[in-house]
């Protein structure tokens, strides 16, 4: 796996889109926003359980560390 | 919430997508309160929203654990009472802007928060996150209200 470039500055040519991308979601209204923001996809462990509670959130940092599929994303950098 | 007097602010994408962050999230967090009236309150709201919680589960939220996911109602709840990267709900809640009636987290602390927790998806995701903050400070979008008036 390539080594990840921890928050890499942005390339002029990056910047420009994303610019465009926020003018064209601020001509949208809340509601559509909010449609199709919102999404779920099955994300494994994670989602097989309705409830879960921490002491801290570190204690919840260290779960997703040591139960998620790292692929997740949830692992610290 | 609102009706239930809850004290509670959006924050992590699903505040940022209130704010016009153009992007998608599979889950709304919620920092909340961490005050035992508030706790009860926040109980009787997610109640009305149809999480179905056992009198355990209730009873865990209002012993004041930190971090609780509700993966038991209509949408995939995170409620986080002690975010990394925020000292303070009171200092959140001060700085906080309000889409339509729902108060959200500053653009700054949903930063502060992803930069703190420091997970991959969270570094992957900050460089638009911060263009996003700088594009929304310099365009203030209409109905949105920032800070205490």
């Amino acid at each position: 796996m390539a080594e990840f470039e921890q928050d890499a500055a942005p390339s002029p040519e990056e910047l420009r889109q994303w610019r465009a991308e926020f003018e064209a979601a601020a001509r949208r209204p809340l509601e559509q926003r909010l449609k199709y923001a919102f999404i779920k996809t099955y994300k494994p462990v994670m989602d097989d359980a309705r409830f879960r509670a921490f002491d801290t959130t570190a204690d919840y940092r260290r779960w997703c560390e040591e139960n998620l599929p790292e692929w997740l994303g949830y692992g610290r950098v | 919430m609102a009706r239930h007097g809850v004290r509670y602010l959006f924050i992590g994408n699903a505040g940022a997508v209130l704010l016009g962050f153009p992007d998608t999230t599979q889950v709304t967090e919620l920092f909340v309160a961490d005050e035992a009236e508030n706790c009860r309150s926040l109980l009787a709201a997610v109640g009305e929203l149809d999480f179905q919680l056992s009198a355990s589960e209730n009873e865990q939220i209002l012993r004041g654990k930190d971090f609780v996911q509700l993966k038991n109602g209509p949408f995939d709840l995170d409620l986080v009472f002690a975010p990394d990267g925020i000292e303070r709900f009171d200092d959140a809640w001060r700085r906080r802007a309000v889409v339509d009636r729902f108060p959200v987290c500053h653009m700054d602390d949903i930063i502060a928060s992803k930069a703190a927790t420091n997970r991959r998806k969270d570094q992957e995701s900050l460089p638009r996150l911060r263009a996003f903050r700088d594009y929304w400070l310099a365009n203030p979008p209409p109905g949105q209200s920032i800070g205490d008036a």
